[in-house]
Formats: structure tokens, sequence, C-alpha cells
């Protein structure tokens, strides 16, 4: 687009100019063509009397004496011809070879005339190119040219440079975050998206108080923890009496680290839920690895959100594992405290199906053992449960859940060979006190169908799945559990879940 | 005597314009008229076009040939006239 001002090197004059040497081109050709043609057709009317010529022997003619005089004659010989090869050379043949000849000739004109008429296009459209040229370098022409000038504030961005938050970065407030795990804080209900920070902070300060008031009540051992109890602290005396009890660690810290940052965030908000949110994941991955490393067990960071949300608390957006380990660490304690024996604290933790598979596992085995299969299958299935709807988790296909938990472990395997049980067991148990609120307000967690992995724990797996439908996994951990340790703990450990339950949705 | 040259114009050529047309037609009804009003005995040439020479034809195919190409440059140029009031029309 040339600017009709005329910096622009297409000038009206110019451009007509240009156009009018295309259109003498056009012109000469269109002439030459007109040559050709009748050039060409010479040779038609040639040939044709060239073909006619030999069929009389001779014809009366009027032979020309100059140009102007004739004098009639006789055309003999009518089948010799002499054709003018060029240059004053001429060759005798005959009539039929003449046209031969001339059909030669006619050919080379043909060809001549098509490469002239191709040449005439060519230019035709170049002379409608400048007539375009023309009416767009007119300033009153059809065409206007449409500028914009860009002033140095128009380049600014809009708002701030987007940048990848880092694993242990914090959430920003902004984002909108769902809240499942409020529902575990029991006022669920009213939590919807926090806008604000301040909204936010409000919010947990609510929870936690009212954590505190449902730790007075001793009802839910995970909500119980308040604020004021530090994570740091509870989570040692949990790590230790984990290390006592089962020596599984919690794969949470890793896992959050690595891939399951999602699931990490939703343990963080529970955590900071139930904490106050002051800790942070790196805090008490550092304390939860310490204290595991005792253990070889492997530990699922898996979600023991009971779904994906993305809470947008000013500083931390997503929630670690590790808070969801201190969470279950501080239930743990919560529980011990009530009942002495690993099956109070444990019963208490076990509110999500997670949460049981994780403390059974954990502490009811006392064996550091690494069950591959079911510590996969359990994590796998919680980090399911967890993450999809509490509901629909239930009806979720073991597959899934499997995958899911491989995948899980497998990451946190990779991080921490030695204390993945461990962890998991932790995390099982944070997951638990966090699950169990929201079991407790909800029963979604449990409420969907519990698929059963393995067939040894029939006997304690209904029991789980009655009181959690929502987690299979967690059911098979719990019948794992249960069928090593459980009989004694896991009856009783079930009866209380359900008496909460029942306290709970009553 | 005997002869009395014709040049019938012998372009099979047809003109691409209107008053082309009218030339070459006007011209072919002279030759026409010539033709239809020789004496049985004249000798009519024509000539060879693109060259000087002239060869004696019959005097009824001749005309006959010209009353020929008479009507299709009648015929050639009612083409073209409606062709260009149908353009004009456009």
């Amino acid at each position: 687009m040339e600017a009709p001002g005329g910096a622009s090197p297409l000038s009206p004059a110019l451009v007509g100019r240009l156009r009018q040497e295309h259109e003498k081109v056009v012109t000469t050709c269109q002439e030459k063509i007109q040559h050709w043609k009748k050039v060409e057709s010479d040779y038609e009317v040639l040939q044709e009397r060239l073909r006619t010529l030999p069929d009389k022997l001779s014809y009366d003619i009027m032979v020309p004496f100059g140009p102007l005089a004739f004098m009639p004659g006789k055309l003999v010989n009518t089948n010799e011809v002499t054709v003018l090869l060029g240059d004053n050379w001429f060759s005798k043949c005959s009539a039929k070879q003449a046209v031969e000849l001339v059909e030669h000739r006619k050919k080379y004109v043909r060809k001549a005339v098509d490469d002239l008429q191709k040449v005439m296009k060519n230019f035709e459209s170049r002379v409608e190119f400048t007539e375009d040229l023309q009416k767009m370098s007119d300033a009153a022409g059809d065409f206007v040219d449409i500028r914009e000038e860009i002033k140095d504030d128009s380049i600014e961005t809009k708002g701030k440079y987007r940048t990848a938050h880092k694993p242990h970065s914090k959430p920003k407030v902004s984002d909108a975050f769902e809240v499942d795990f409020l529902a575990n804080g029991r006022d669920t209900k009213s939590v919807g998206r926090f806008q604000s920070e301040e909204e936010l902070w409000a919010r947990l300060e609510e929870l936690e108080r009212q954590e505190e008031i449902l730790g007075e009540l001793d009802r839910m051992p995970d909500t119980v923890e308040t604020n004021g109890e530090d994570t740091t602290s509870s989570e040692e005396e949990k790590e230790d009496k984990r290390m006592d009890l089962n020596g599984t660690y919690r794969v949470e810290d890793c896992i959050t680290q690595g891939n399951f940052q999602k699931e990490v965030t939703n343990s963080d908000l529970f955590v900071r839920h139930v904490n106050g949110s002051t800790y942070y994941h790196s805090d008490d991955e550092d304390d939860t690895d310490v204290g595991d490393s005792s253990v070889p067990t492997i530990f699922f960071s898996h979600t023991v959100e009971p779904k994906r949300v993305r809470i947008n608390t000013g500083k931390n957006t997503t929630l670690k594992f590790s808070e969801k380990k201190e969470e279950a660490k501080r239930k743990r304690k919560n529980s011990n405290g009530n009942g002495h024996g690993h099956a109070t604290p444990e019963l208490p933790n076990i509110k999500t199906p997670a949460d049981i598979y994780r403390v059974f596992v954990d502490v009811v085995n006392g064996e550091y053992v690494p069950r591959k299969s079911i510590l996969k299958s359990r994590s796998r299935e919680n980090s399911v449960c967890s993450d999809t709807s509490e509901n629909s988790a239930a009806e979720f296909d073991d597959r899934r859940g499997v995958q899911r938990s491989i995948s899980c472990d497998e990451a946190t395997q990779s991080d921490n060979s030695e204390g993945i049980l461990e962890e998991e067991e932790e995390v099982g148990q944070q997951q638990l006190p966090k699950k169990l609120p929201a079991s407790s307000g909800t029963t979604e967690a449990f409420s969907g169908t519990v698929i059963e992995k393995e067939p040894l724990s029939p006997s304690l797996i209904p029991h789980p799945v009655i009181a959690h439908p929502v987690l299979p996994t967690i059911l098979e951990q719990k019948s794992e559990e249960v069928l090593s340790k459980a009989s004694e703990e896991t009856t009783k450990r079930i009866s209380k879940f359900k008496a909460a339950r029942m306290q709970q949705t009553n | 005597f005997p002869s009395r040259s014709q040049k019938p114009d012998f372009s099979v050529l047809v003109p691409k314009n209107v008053p082309a047309f009218a030339q070459t037609i006007k011209e072919q009804k002279v030759v026409v008229d010539e033709l239809s009003n020789l004496k049985k005995n004249r000798k009519v040439y024509r000539q060879q076009p693109n060259s000087n020479i002239f060869f004696l034809v019959d005097r009824t195919e001749a005309l006959s040939q010209c009353k020929n190409t008479l009507d299709q440059l009648k015929k050639a140029h009612q083409e073209l006239e409606n062709s260009e009031k149908t353009k004009v029309k456009k």
C-alpha cells in the first residue's frame, strides 16, 4: 500500500508512465499478432493452392509483366515448385513437398503468435495492476491507507508478565480456588471461592477456630489441631510416633516437589485450614524426610485432596503434602492422646480412605513393608479418589486409580526410595484427618462405591467401604492393614469412624 | 477481348470491427454485382493472394463463390452486431 502523500515511490505521474509503457507493449504485441496471423492466413492460402495445383496439367493464367502489365499465358508443370529457402536460395520440389514445407512454416508462425499472446496477456495484467496502483495512489481513490501511530505507552502488556510458579513458590492469591477442603472443615458450604486474600484468611481463621473447637470435642482429631500447635513440632512428634509404630515416612514432600504439585496443593490447603496456613511444604518436607528416613516405606503424596482445587491462598496456591502430613501427624497425636493404642490415633485420622490406608498400613503394620502393589493401588486409589469428586471417585474404575497411583508411586519412589513407605503412611494419616472432616461434614469422600482390588481383606474391607465408599484404594489399604494388624484395631477404628460419620451425618 | 480480370477479394479474414465489416461487405456486393452482369464470353481471373499471378476461373463459379462469401460476411456481421448490442446492454 502506498501512502497517498507521495513519500512512497509511487507518484501518480510515475504510475501513469508505467501504465503507458505497459499499454504500449500490449498494443505492439497486438500488432505483431495481427501480422503473424496475416502471414499464417497467407500460408494457408498458399497451401491450399499448392494442394490443388497438381490437379490440372495446365492453368490459364495472366502472367504479370511488372506490377502493371499482364499477358495471358499457361501455367504448366503444375507439380513442380521452387521454394525459397532464404537468402535467395531456392529448392525445386513437388507441390506435395511444398505443402509440407508450408506446414512447417505455419507451425513456426503459430508458435510466434502464441508467444506474443502470452506476452500480451502478461502485460495486460500489468496494466490492470498499474491501474489499481493509480487508484490507490490517488488520495481520492477507492483505497484508503489506515494507519495507527503506536505510542510507547501502548506497547506495555496488560498486567504483569506471567511466570511459571516454581514447585515451592507460594500460590497467588488471585487464583480462584474451590473449597473442597472447606467441606472437611465443616463450613465448606460457605466456602465457594475467596475472591480476596482477606476473605480467604478470614475463612481460614474461622476454620481454625472451628477446628479448635472440634479438637476440644475430640471428634475430629484432624481438624482438632489448632493453629497454635506448631506443625513442625506436631509433625516431628507424629514422625516419631510413626517411626515407632510403622517406621513409615511421608513421601508427600517429595511428591509435592516433583510430580504431584496439584495433590500437594490440595494437601496444603487442608493443612492451612487446619493449621492456619503457617507452614509450607518445604518445611514439612524437611521435617518429614528427616524423621522418616529410618523406615523403607513408599509414601504417596497422592492427593488427599477430595478434589483438585486450586486455592488462591495469598501465599501458597497449592497445598503440599507436607502440610497434609503434618495434619495427619496432628491427627495421630490427637488420636494417640485420646486413645493410647495405635488404633485410637489412627481411627480419628482415617476420615478419608487415603488416610485410612496410610494410617493403617503404616501404624498398624508397623512393619515397614513396602508393598508395592498394595501401596501403589492404595496410594493410587487414594489419590484418584481425592482428586476426583468424592462421590464420583467411588464410581471411578480401579484402573484409573491404579494408574494414577502408580505414577505417583513411581515418582515418590524415585524421589525417596527408602522413605516412601513412611511417607505414604504419613501422607495417609494426614490425608485421613483431612478427609475425615470432609467425611464428617459430608460423606462425599466415601460416598462412592468402593472398589476392592485385593480379595484378602474382605472382612476388613466392608467396613471401610461402607464408611468411605469414595475411596476404593483406601479400602484396600484398610483391608491390608486390617488383615495385618487390624482385626484388633480395625474393628475398633471402623466402629469409631462409623460412629463419627454417623454423628457427623446426623 | 476475351479477358477481363476480376479481383475478387478472397479475404477469408473476417474483419473484427463493424466498420471493417461494412467495408468488406460493400466490396463483396460490388463483386457479386459485377460478376452477375458480365457477358458469358468474358473470362474471369482470380489473383493468387500475396502474389501477382492471376488464375483463370469459371465465371459462374466465381459468381457463386462471391455470393457465398457475401453471405458469410453478412452472417458474421450480424453476429458481431448482436454481440456488441448485448455488451452495450450489459
